[in-house]
């Protein structure tokens, strides 16, 4: 006797109807694109700026007994009196091997020698044997304590920095609000492709001051993986005096 | 995948890193003044007071005039600003004095970047007073810019000091035109009233102890003010002038008193054990200033003008004196002896108590006193081996040198703005 097989498992159950099957095709659909407009309007406005740690080297000195009277601020000393590295005697390989890529720290380490080496030697007061700092900060140094930053915006921030001039004869009372903003754009070498005011100061001396010092200045490249969004999005820089 | 794509490219927004930028280096604008027109000799006299007036103020930075690219003869219209912005000049001063009995020039100032002038007067002045037309015109530059009041028509007071004693002399705020108003007996410490007018200092003049006098400046004439007790010293006019701070000694007890104007009805105002000395007038007339040793070391204090909720305010180092409240409020200059034994100059915010330091290495530096627009205080310093009277910015930034005494000068005080 032959009985009824059992029917396969791969057999077709019975279609859905084409219908139905559409109709939720396309709601699921609509609910995409809808959550694509209703989605970036339930956060109240683009995502918050992305604000680097800018860090500073420590300075090189002693740190102070908090009950005497505090040391005049001094600035880092010349590039002149900064000793000058000796040589080593070791034999140099004679077919130079490639150099690696620069590190971040290297890259800041650079553009803070470049600025530094630039800065008129007249103007710079002789080094305080008795600068507050730490022991084992650095001569370069500008900061009495150290926090973990972000090295490519800590030079950028310290290059434009060097160049970055108030005119003194705004006043200290025009200072307290005075505020601009400027968009730039950095290429792949470093260098500044464009800008534009954001915001202007107000004062013509002040918005003219910060053009000079965007003209001067001369920043490291990005490293890669920031390369492409500084050209295409660029930084904002926010100037107070 | 459908649903990925569309939600990566809906959150997707500008990743735009933002970096604040404060701190800038606060540096004197570049300045040209051209070559005057017209006469030749009093354009130059004037060209030269400006020069310095801008110089010292640290606020321009004169530019090298061999430097200058413009022809010489470039009138007052028509200017060719490409060849001054060539040179670095973002402002740009022009002058065109007549030859006459009297001084007269007309002085313009113009913002090279933008091609524009920004100000122009006639200015006259009697040919002695050729300094004070030039002075008036910078004033009136500085006000341009800063909104605030030019010193360069101000005058300061200061003491002497030679081999017979020590005379209060005034002069202009550079150093120039100095004029004696004391005789050579021992005077110190000339604080002005607010309307310039009167000098009051410290004397020795009629023997015994130091009591306080006033001199008018005009006629130089001398009368005595205060001689209470075995001392009374420190003068000091409040804001509106109506009344006058002073220290004094009774009973073995120095303290601060505070009196009218014309010196009677004076009032003790502290009463701690030890010496308070040194007062100074908050701007406002409300608080006062001044040194006590209630706590071992001398430290600046502050305290309202009746002598009631005193306030120490400094906490670092162990000698601190001659406190110097700013025309603005907001900071307290005072000298301090350091740990190398050395007094320099300091001041203290009001608010917070921050000490800044602003001179060191420099020999000793005592004394300061403020510019009644608050942008710079003189001091006493021994840098060059005498004592001399020196300015500075409230920063401790742009020290320059006013007087050239033979023997020496000290004990500084800045005349009131002009028309006060």
């Amino acid at each position: 006797m032959i009985g009824s097989a059992p029917p396969s498992l791969l057999a077709p159950q019975g279609r859905m109807p084409a219908l139905p099957a559409v109709s939720l095709a396309i709601a699921l659909h609509a609910g995409v694109f809808a959550a694509a407009f209703v989605l970036p309007r339930l956060f109240d406005g683009p995502p918050p700026p992305r604000k680097p740690i800018i860090a500073h080297l420590v300075a090189l000195g002693r740190p102070r007994d908090p009950r005497l009277l505090p040391r005049k601020e001094s600035p880092p000393p010349s590039a002149a009196s900064r000793p000058v590295p000796v040589p080593s005697t070791a034999a140099a390989p004679s077919a130079a091997p490639r150099k690696p890529e620069p590190s971040r720290s290297e890259l800041m380490e650079r553009a803070l020698a470049r600025a530094t080496g630039k800065a008129d030697p007249e103007t710079r007061e002789p080094a305080d044997p008795e600068r507050v700092g730490s022991a084992s900060g650095s001569v370069e140094g500008t900061a009495t304590t150290a926090e973990e930053g972000d090295a490519y915006f800590t030079a950028v921030h310290d290059a434009i920095l060097e160049h970055y001039v108030v005119p003194s004869v705004i006043s200290e009372r025009e200072r307290l609000y005075l505020a601009a903003s400027v968009l730039a754009w950095i290429g792949p070498d470093g260098r500044i492709l464009s800008h534009e005011f954001q915001k202007k100061s107000g004062n013509a001396f002040f918005d003219q001051a910060l053009e000079l010092a965007i003209q001067k200045t001369r920043l490291p490249p990005p490293p890669a993986g920031l390369a492409r969004s500084l050209r295409d999005n660029g930084v904002l820089l926010n100037f107070r005096p | 995948m459908n649903l990925a794509f569309v939600l990566a490219l809906t959150l997707a927004a500008v990743d735009r890193p933002v970096i604040d930028l404060s701190g800038g280096r606060i540096q004197p604008l570049p300045l040209a003044i051209a070559k005057p027109l017209g006469s030749q000799e009093t354009g130059t006299a004037v060209e030269a007071v400006l020069a310095q007036d801008f110089e010292r103020s640290g606020l321009f930075r004169l530019l090298d005039s061999a430097s200058f690219l413009a022809p010489p003869d470039e009138g007052m219209t028509g200017i060719d600003y490409s060849k001054w912005q060539t040179v670095g000049a973002q402002a740009l001063i022009k002058a065109n004095c007549d030859a006459s009995a009297d001084v007269s020039c007309e002085m313009r100032l113009y913002d090279v970047a933008r091609g524009q002038e920004l100000l122009h007067g006639t200015y006259t002045a009697p040919r002695p007073a050729l300094r004070l037309a030039a002075h008036r015109f910078g004033d009136d530059v500085v006000r341009f810019f800063t909104h605030e009041p030019g010193v360069f028509q101000t005058r300061i007071a200061w003491v002497r000091e030679s081999e017979s004693g020590k005379q209060v002399m005034v002069s202009d705020w550079d150093g120039f035109g100095v004029q004696p108003l004391t005789g050579a007996s021992i005077n110190l410490l000339p604080s002005w009233s607010p309307d310039g007018r009167m000098i009051a200092f410290t004397s020795f003049r009629e023997g015994g102890g130091a009591h306080l006098y006033t001199v008018e400046v005009a006629s130089r004439q001398v009368r005595s003010l205060i001689g209470l007790g075995d001392f009374a010293t420190g003068a000091s006019y409040s804001p509106d002038g109506s009344r006058l701070l002073f220290s004094a000694s009774q009973n073995d007890n120095t303290d601060v008193y505070v009196a009218q104007a014309d010196g009677s009805g004076a009032r003790r105002i502290t009463e701690a054990r030890g010496i308070d000395i040194s007062a100074s007038w908050s701007p406002d007339g409300k608080r006062v200033a001044f040194v006590s040793e209630r706590a071992g070391t001398p430290q600046i204090y502050t305290m309202a003008a009746d002598g009631s909720d005193v306030r120490r305010l400094t906490f670092q180092g162990n000698y601190n004196q001659e406190p110097a409240w700013s025309p603005k409020g907001d900071l307290i200059a005072f000298s301090g002896r350091d740990e190398h034994r050395v007094f320099d100059l300091y001041t203290v915010a009001v608010d917070t108590g921050k000490v800044t330091r602003l001179t060191q290495n420099q020999g000793t530096n005592e004394k300061p006193a403020w510019a009644p627009n608050g942008r710079y205080l003189l001091f006493s310093s021994t840098r060059s081996g005498k004592r001399q009277v020196w300015m500075s910015q409230p920063d401790g930034s742009n020290q320059r040198l006013v007087t050239s005494e033979k023997v020496g000068a000290a004990d500084p005080a800045w005349g009131p703005l002009p028309g006060k």
